[in-house]
């Protein structure tokens, strides 16, 4: 620490302070216009000068100058009000006073700089700027003439971001944001650089005349996308969420958002949404009362043999709990499950029998502490982007190293110094049983291995998966494995980081056990920056797991009871909110299951294409409508409460359950927060929280590791198909799962189905860009779109899951290589 | 001045060959602060920056496409169009200026059919106005590529023109 006087109060500071930070820890405020926290100093504006008595004469910027000890600073004298008047005066010489019409209007920088430095007139007259505004995408608009040239938006969409789609271009007078080649923009759209825009220069086009922003209320909930977690605040009007606004202070991400969360809020006030209550009468889906629906659903339920339930792991912690006491108690049925039931088996098999734990043994804050990063797969930034940017400043900031194990390249592999290791689809256990092998050949074993249970065993085991033995199958070299073993095994700090979801089969207990081996063998887990971090899909995967939502004790699986669908033993499938007949791999099969099945009830927000199956369907509420909580893949538990009220003819989730155990004799809980309290007596690691507590802040719930060794299956190579391509399928960036699809962000940019190729698969088969392909797999042909990337390696290809009108999973059975042919329409 | 526009030779972008480009980025593949020298060596092989030799280039240092763009369009000495073999600049500095170098501009105008700064459609002549060639004691002065032509007239830039019109183009 260090001492200084700011504005003639004695201070202390940290050494690595700025005098800003310095200011701002002690209550003092420094106007900024191009500083933002997460950014590095950039010092351009000139708007946070400040006199150093020790600098005599000379105004300094507080961003960038570090503070020394005895430092005399003065923020606010006569003189550096002048400055500040005079710098504002320049910036608005240029700048167009359109404030009237600008979308930024009561959230902007310049104007309550000018409002607070009282600039009425200006001394100077010059031309305004005469850009061309960039309409040429629907997510964000670029008006160049209203820029300040604060770079805020350059530097986060590489420092954090990482995509580089705007710089400075061109110099002097002239220099403006652009993007290569001065073209319209073409990103990710992730809209960072709209959230740190101090001006309205970078706006979202779908909120641009929907309300003005003081006429906003600001309603903080919780993303309803993926597994990361993420804050949002929701920007409201009228009962109608308009917008998500930014707060740089919300969660462990600061404000930062992906598409899907900043532009994918749409659905929420969809028209498309459910409000009645459907029966199918004749063979139509006819609308009804809650009181017919719930009736027909209830006497369905009384016959307890015959039901079964897959739910979306979209629905609160609160409502897992009731629906599982629904049909534990009330129904009396044991077959129950989420994510089609493997998508969870990393957790619920593989951690579970390698850590003790349904749960990760690290978290996403444990990615900047760690000195090393292996991913598995590249797909890790499409399915969880916000755990993306965290690996991105990880890797640019902080100096950690990345590795990844993938079968296609992605952005992650051109992190700086990261090392992919393309390997051939499906052969990810191989590969990473190699590693151990080579971690126990080399000794580079923690020593304390031994006494882990299963130490012997996993020696033995291991012995047919040396890296010579496994290079050939996972198309490699020896040395590239054995590289990455020792770079593993010798950081000091190391996290091995998957994802987990409904597109990735390969993904299961299996793997989820090979990485555990690795982190245990080098004794790389509980402990600061270490561990395995599995990033289940939803919004609540991990909840679900948590609160039990999944087959146990001889319950059948999601897949296990599609068969009984078929077969006749399950007569009524109560099916919330998921949407297997995309979802779920094999389509006919689903859809045979689904036809077959007596009696189908759906409660969705939408009329999916699994819904128009059911004979009732039931209109539930979104994230935004309901309170509740979500458990994020790191095992964070966050409460939200209603952003907006709810239609009154539609009912959550939980109503829905809670009448239905009063409709079969049973005595629902008073509350949600009766619910929680008993999720905090019985779910390990919610011990001591509540609705109360995490209504003040979130909180982890803890996890207790166990560590043993599992013992790896021999694994042989997928036979390669001669003549045919390896299809591997997975999350595309815009979307997750197949809600994103009612999002109108995510379907501006990214409205359909694809399939990805390298150039030399494109070119054999005389395929360009956008022609429109047949793929055809064992199980059926569907057509997609051709996109030639040179990210994917030659023999594979990609195509994501989550479009209703172009079903993966007509040609995906489930394996998580598929061999297809293509041919050009 | 449309028809001159339309004439301009960056519509027709050629195929480029990128095999120059890999070698070139080959040399200086493992230098820190590669960017430049590898732009500059580029132009000297392209004679400008093409757009696919930016986006290889942008590929293969891992460098953003953008801030690529950034960078030509900074510094003066990076070119985004074909240029004409014969690049020639006529000096509009003062002592010039007095001379009647804006003349001499509008007679290369007129016979070449392109303006400052544009190329022929043939890939023959550039033409640039620029500020002080530093040789006022010639003044008027133009120079294509190297060579110098001090006192320039009207009647030499006929001269000029003729005289580069009939060298081969390769």
């Amino acid at each position: 620490m260090v001492n200084l006087t700011i504005d003639d109060k004695q201070v202390t500071a940290p050494k690595t302070a700025t005098i800003y930070e310095a200011a701002k820890m002690n209550g003092v405020n420094i106007p900024i216009l191009c500083h933002d926290k997460k950014l590095k100093p950039f010092g351009a504006c000139r708007m946070c000068l400040v006199e150093v008595e020790q600098m005599k004469g000379r105004q300094i910027p507080a961003c960038t100058t570090p503070v020394t000890e005895g430092m005399i600073i003065r923020t606010a004298t006569p003189d550096i009000v002048k400055a500040r008047k005079m710098v504002l005066e320049l910036l608005l010489l240029n700048h167009p006073l359109d404030c009237p019409v600008c979308d930024k209007a009561g959230d902007c920088d310049l104007q309550n700089l000018t409002y607070e430095y009282k600039v009425d007139s200006n001394r100077f007259s010059d031309e305004k700027f005469h850009h061309e505004i960039d309409y040429n995408n629907p997510l964000i608009e670029r008006d160049m003439n209203r820029c300040v040239l604060c770079g805020k938006c350059a530097r986060i969409c590489d420092e954090i971001v990482s995509y580089g789609a705007l710089t400075f271009i061109d110099r002097g007078i002239e220099t403006k944001i652009g993007c290569e080649f001065d073209e319209a923009l073409n990103c990710e759209f992730c809209g960072s650089c709209i959230s740190v825009c101090p001006v309205g220069s970078l706006l979202a086009r779908p909120f641009k005349f929907k309300a003005r922003f003081w006429s906003l209320t600001k309603e903080k909930s919780v993303c309803g996308y993926c597994g990361t977690g993420c804050g949002l605040t929701l920007g409201v009007k009228d009962n109608k969420i308009l917008t998500t606004i930014y707060d740089e202070n919300q969660g462990f991400h600061k404000g930062q958002l992906c598409v899907r969360g900043r532009f994918g809020y749409q659905f929420i006030n969809s028209t498309k949404r459910l409000m009645k209550p459907l029966i199918k009468k004749n063979g139509v889906l006819t609308e009804s009362t809650w009181d017919e629906a719930l009736g027909l659903v209830a006497g369905r339920l009384k016959d307890a043999g015959s039901v079964a339930a897959l739910a979306t792991p979209r629905l609160t912690n609160e409502e897992f709990v009731l629906f599982k006491k629904l049909l534990d108690e009330n129904v009396g049925t044991k077959n129950y499950d989420h994510a089609a039931g493997y998508a969870h088996s990393a957790l619920t098999e593989g951690f579970v029998r390698s850590f003790g734990t349904s749960a990760s043994s690290a978290s996403i804050l444990d990615i900047q502490k760690s000195d090393l990063l292996l991913v598995i797969k590249t797909d890790t930034y499409e399915t969880h982007p916000v755990v993306g940017f965290e690996i991105n400043m990880a890797v640019k900031n902080k100096g950690v190293k990345l590795n990844i194990l993938s079968d296609k390249r992605g952005k992650l592999s051109k992190l700086p110094d990261a090392v992919t290791l393309v390997h051939r689809p499906g052969s990810e256990v191989a590969l990473l049983n190699s590693i151990a092998k080579t971690i126990l050949d080399e000794k580079l074993s923690n020593d304390a291995v031994a006494s882990v249970p299963g130490f012997a065993e996993l020696v033995s085991a291991l012995s047919a998966f040396s890296a010579e033995a496994v290079a050939d199958q996972c198309g490699l070299t020896a040395a590239a494995i054995k590289k990455l073993a020792s770079d593993y095994a010798s950081a000091e700090k190391t996290l091995i980081i998957f994802p987990t979801g409904q597109a990735y089969t390969g993904h299961n207990a299996d793997l989820a056990s090979a990485v555990a081996n690795l982190a245990i063998l080098t004794g790389k887990y509980g402990k600061e920056g270490c561990g395995v971090l599995c990033l289940s899909e939803k919004n609540n995967s991990q909840g679900a797991v948590d609160m039990g939502f999944y087959a146990q004790n001889g319950g059948l699986n999601g897949m296990q009871v599609l068969d009984a669908c078929t077969n006749g033993t399950v007569k009524t499938l109560f099916i919330a909110g998921e949407n297997p007949l995309t979802t779920y791999p094999n389509r006919s099969k689903v859809k045979a299951a689904l036809d077959s099945v007596e009696f189908l009830v759906v409660s969705e927000l939408f009329l999916s294409e699994t819904a128009a199956m059911a004979d009732v369907v039931l209109p539930v509420c979104s994230f935004a409508e309901k309170e509740g909580t979500f458990t994020s893949a790191d095992r964070r538990v966050q409460y939200f409460k209603p952003a907006i009220r709810k239609n009154v003819q539609i009912k959550t989730d939980y109503e829905v359950f809670s009448d239905l155990i009063a409709r079969l004799g049973g005595n629902a809980p008073a509350s949600g927060s009766a619910v929680f309290k008993e999720i905090s007596e019985g779910v390990p690691g919610y011990q001591g929280m509540s609705h109360v507590a995490l209504k003040k802040d979130s909180a982890f719930a803890s996890v207790v590791i166990t560590p043993a060794f599992v013992i790896p299956q021999a694994t042989s190579a997928i036979p390669v198909e001669q003549g045919k391509l390896a299809l591997v399928i997975g999350s595309a960036l815009y979307h997750n799962g197949t809600l994103s699809q009612y999002g109108e962000g995510p379907m501006h940019v990214c409205p359909e189905g694809y399939i990805e190729m390298s150039h030399s698969d494109a070119s054999a088969n005389k395929i360009a860009n956008n022609d429109l392909v047949t793929v055809s797999s064992a199980t059926g042909s569907l057509q997609l779109k051709a996109k030639i990337s040179t990210r994917i390696p030659a023999g594979v290809v990609f195509a994501p899951y989550h479009f209703s009108d172009s079903p993966v999973n007509t040609i995906w059975s489930g394996s998580p290589v598929t061999f297809v042919t293509l041919a050009k329409r | 001045m449309s028809d001159v526009v339309a004439q301009q030779a960056e519509e027709t972008e050629p195929e480029v060959d990128l095999s120059i480009a890999d070698a070139i980025i080959d040399k200086y593949i493992d230098i820190p602060g590669n960017l430049m020298p590898v732009l500059q060596a580029a132009q000297d092989e392209y004679g400008y920056i093409p757009r696919a030799v930016a986006d290889h280039i942008a590929e293969r240092l891992n460098v953003y496409p953008s801030q690529i763009y950034g960078v030509l369009t900074f510094y003066a000495q990076f070119h985004l169009k074909p240029r004409g073999k014969f690049i020639i600049r006529v000096c509009v500095g003062t002592a010039c200026h007095v001379q009647g170098a804006p003349r001499i501009v509008e007679t290369f105008f007129d016979k070449l059919h392109i303006g400052h700064a544009e190329t022929t459609a043939d890939l023959r002549f550039t033409f640039e106005k620029v500020a002080c060639l530093g040789a006022c004691g010639m003044a008027p002065l133009a120079m294509v590529n190297d060579s110098t032509y001090g006192g320039m007239t009207v009647q030499k830039v006929d001269d000029i023109v003729a005289d580069y019109s009939q060298r081969p183009l390769k």
